[in-house]
């Protein structure tokens, strides 16, 4: 990954090849044998909902994209591929685009896919629903013929802003005909999604699993290899070791297993740990101060904040070395963005302290300030982190209150009622940084009740301009100087930050190939995924 | 007898009621609720789209106005509809319930096999290596964590041994006969029923020797043994039978617990039954898929009871005089 280099980044951002993808050329070595039930599962819990259109989680996106597709999507080196369109060409002036789609793409229903589809899918589903903000300078999409469709937008638009938007999670294509007329978001066939995707549902058994068959009339002529996808889940990260190890058990994606597990696992030689694939949903799990509280305005109390958390201790402690210290706002996978060239904040109790003195906060009577701390309790190592954080701030002489709530509250504290001086959560980022990473420490990031954004209150004028700036770059180098710039502000204020980057592994079985291929490899379709048995 | 019946099914209306309205503030009580979770997942952060959303929710109006609606519907037998599952409550639980029932019905019959037999022996051969063996496994199995015993049990069986399969309920993407999806069932069914089993098991085996100990001196079973009757059929017609009935107390009272078991053993072993339902839908604040999964679970409950309550007359003649 760090063999990117600009050169090669324009000529993947200058229009997506017109040839149909044959998958990745370095995974031609093999002949794929057709065949087979492919067993797959996720370090998480069964979805509420095989498809829940305006997003969900983590869950129901990764068995939906089994079944629906996008337009394009992202290598693992991070160039764009065609899916159903061949083609997205931006006008001169970035205002507009043209889309073709592939010919010959039918639903799973039988009915074709059609500019109709893809119109219905720009201004009902995208722009209201899924995306939201993020196309808000969408103004119209038309169909100029059966195949093509011209997306309009009031501002320019960077190529490399919209492909992100159209290969991420809020891209997927539905099908007009099945959802014209309804409420896409409560409409019963989300749970029998129908989409374009190599595999059709045959049955979920609620609690236990989703069985998919293959769609013989897939577009992609001869895929997918294997004849059968079965995702299963477990809700004990013990009894996926269990199921790998009697052989149950393929493919599974976003840490399936205990860490201590992963070492003697990988021992036997059946299955492997992968660490691709993740670069396009990358994870991190980030402090926030809450700036609406006197103490941690100031930018010194944060910054010392910063100092007197041993970031390293925590990737090797708590993640068992699957993780790593940030550094800045994005994560390190993002290869086109990410600069280590930002303040950067080393553990050091002595500095962290004298600055905290300096700041106006010396310690009185044993205690410097009191704080509450809340820590997301949605992931298992939030709570450690939770802990460890209370020693390392009570070294600094503080008082902190620590909470640990479950999902609904800590959602609820954090980002709807901002009751909290410290929070310790998580997201996922994109490479494209607008709207994911930004949101948090932009201005109109905040909005009450609306989870993952900026609950700091953290609101800066050069900030604000130097995001809209990039919104509407269509410079590329310019564009990544400028993210850049973007980067440096943010920690130097240091308003929220990560404090690790996470790095998720697949556990998959050794004979089974063409995995991990992509740039979010959960959300993609599978279609090239073969079984060497 | 049918009095009896009556006066349970009776006693159930006010018992669901108070379900349904305890559980109802309960969840209302805990930070959070369907909306922010729904909400926050789905990212949806435009005011009119939220304004729609607490309308299709319902969550608009009053609280107890929610309530009222609610207990109006399940009187016309109507559990709601669950927007987090896009279907109706009903239709979900229906589709896991029954994989909860068989589970809880076979741990229940090895908890009973099991449990009798262990102590009815413990009992014969009081004070010996028998009877401290069986008191040591008793002690071992109520002690140790369900999860824990799941997962061993898995390691040895399914991993190490492969004589079962790792979890699930069917042998996945298989077309088989009737007869073969039964035996199919079963055969993911030892495990996963044994772990849940055998804990109960534990105290069935403690309460029964117990109980035994204390009939075998009663002056019936002298006579019995006086009168030249076999050993063998002195403990098993006479004091077996009299020193049943605290099980079958235990029993009615502990299907409820099993239940609240089952929520462990069903995550180890992916048992796709109504525990994982049930805490989800906690997790997220849920509330008419948790009261309808609590309304057929107290029901559930009640009329075992009941049942319990038969099978005591068919025990102990000597109740139905009361």
């Amino acid at each position: 990954m760090s063999g990117f280099t600009r050169r090669d980044f324009l000529m993947t951002t200058a229009g997506v090849a017109a040839a149909a993808y044959v998958g990745p050329s370095f995974a031609a070595t093999e002949t794929p044998k057709r065949g087979g039930t492919l067993v797959g599962t996720w370090g998480g819990f069964e979805p509420q909902s095989l498809f829940v259109p305006a997003g969900g989680g983590s869950s129901p996106y990764f068995t939906c994209t089994k079944v629906l597709e996008r337009l394009i999507r992202l290598t693992v080196d991070l160039k764009f591929e065609p899916v159903l369109a061949t083609e997205i060409t931006p006008a001169a002036d970035f205002r507009s685009y043209t889309i073709k789609l592939r010919p010959n793409v039918t639903w799973h229903d039988g009915k074709p896919l059609t500019s109709e589809d893809l119109v219905y899918n720009a201004m009902e589903y995208w722009k209201p629903i899924s995306a939201g903000v993020t196309l808000d300078a969408l103004e119209s999409a038309e169909a100029t013929d059966p195949l093509t469709v011209v997306l309009k937008f009031k501002v320019p638009v960077p190529e490399f802003f919209l492909k992100s938007v159209l290969a991420g999670k809020a891209g997927l294509v539905i099908p007009k005909h099945v959802y014209a007329g309804s409420n896409i978001i409560t409409n019963p066939v989300n749970n029998t999604p129908i989409g374009t995707g190599p595999f059709k549902v045959k049955e979920w058994v609620r609690g236990s699993h989703v069985e998919m068959s293959r769609n013989d009339a897939y577009w992609n002529a001869g895929m997918p290899y294997v004849d059968k996808l079965v995702i299963r889940w477990w809700r004990d990260p013990a009894s996926r070791s269990a199921a790998f190890e009697a052989g149950q058990l393929d493919i599974g994606t976003f840490n399936p297993i205990p860490m201590p597990d992963i070492a003697r696992l990988t021992a036997t030689k059946k299955v492997v740990a992968e660490s691709k694939g993740y670069s396009n949903s990358a994870w991190i799990t980030s402090v926030e101060f809450n700036q609406r509280r006197e103490i941690f305005k100031k930018r010194e109390v944060r910054q010392a904040l910063m100092m007197g958390i041993d970031r390293q201790f925590i990737a090797e402690t708590v993640f068992f070395g699957r993780a790593r210290p940030s550094i800045g706002a994005l994560h390190f996978s993002n290869s086109i963005f990410f600069t280590k060239d930002v303040q950067d904040y080393p553990f050091d109790i002595k500095k962290a302290a004298a600055l905290l003195d300096a700041a106006g906060y010396p310690v009185k009577s044993g205690s410097r300030f009191k704080m509450s701390l809340v820590s997301a309790g949605w992931f298992e190592e939030n709570v450690k982190i939770g802990q460890y954080l209370k020693q390392a701030f009570e070294d600094l002489d503080i008082t902190v209150e620590l909470a640990i709530p479950d999902r609904a509250t800590s959602l609820k504290r954090i980002y709807t009622d901002y009751d909290y001086d410290v929070a310790v959560s998580n997201n996922s980022a994109s490479i494209e940084p607008i709207p994911q990473t930004t949101q948090y420490y932009t201005t109109d990031g905040i909005v009450k009740g609306a989870a993952f954004r900026n609950a700091t209150g953290y609101s800066n004028p050069k900030m604000d301009e130097t995001v809209s700036k990039m919104a509407i770059e269509t410079d590329e180098p310019k564009r990544i100087a400028m993210v850049r710039e973007f980067d440096k502000l943010a920690a130097i204020d240091a308003p929220i930050l990560p404090m690790v980057d996470l790095e998720p592994v697949t556990i998959v079985r050794t004979d089974v190939r063409n995995h991990s291929l992509t740039a979010d490899f959960m959300g993609e379709s599978w279609a090239e995924v073969w079984l060497d048995r | 007898m049918r009095r009896i019946v009556i006066r349970r099914c009776l006693q159930i209306i006010p018992l669901i009621f108070a379900v349904i309205v305890m559980n109802f503030v309960l969840i209302h009580l805990a930070p959070g609720s369907l909306f922010d979770v729904m909400t926050s997942e789905q990212q949806i952060t435009d005011p009119k789209m939220l304004d729609q959303l607490r309308h299709t929710y319902g969550v608009d109006q009053p609280v107890w106005m929610q309530l009222v609606k609610y207990i109006w519907s399940v009187l016309h037998l109507d559990l709601g509809y669950s927007y987090r599952q896009n279907a109706p409550v009903f239709d979900v639980i229906a589709q896991q319930l029954p994989a909860t029932l068989i589970l809880m019905l076979a741990a229940t019959v090895i908890a009973l096999l099991v449990g009798v037999t262990a102590g009815v022996l413990a009992s014969i051969k009081v004070n010996t290596i028998w009877d401290n063996l069986i008191s040591l496994g008793a002690v071992f199995f109520f002690a140790a964590p369900s999860f824990w015993l799941g997962i061993m049990m898995t390691v040895l069986f399914a991993v190490k041994l492969g004589w079962f399969p790792v979890g699930g309920m069917r042998t996945i993407g298989v077309d088989q006969s009737a007869i073969g999806t039964v035996l199919d069932i079963m055969h993911h069914l030892v495990l996963p029923a044994t772990a849940l089993g055998l804990f109960y098991a534990a105290t069935f085996a403690r309460v029964m020797r117990a109980s035994m100990l204390e009939v075998a001196r009663l002056d019936f079973v002298r006579t019995a043994r006086a009168k030249g009757l076999s050993g063998a059929r002195v403990v098993i017609a006479h004091v077996m039978r009299n020193a049943l009935l605290p099980i079958v107390t235990l029993l009615g009272l502990q299907l409820g617990t099993m239940l609240g078991g089952s929520v462990v053993i069903e995550a180890v072993f992916s048992w796709p039954g109504i525990g994982s339902l049930l805490f989800d839908s906690v997790m997220s604040r849920n509330f008419p898929m948790v009261l309808g999964v609590l309304v057929l679970g107290s029901l559930l409950v009640a009329v075992c009871n009941a049942a319990v309550d038969l099978v005591y007359l068919k025990l102990d003649p000597r109740i139905r005089a009361r």
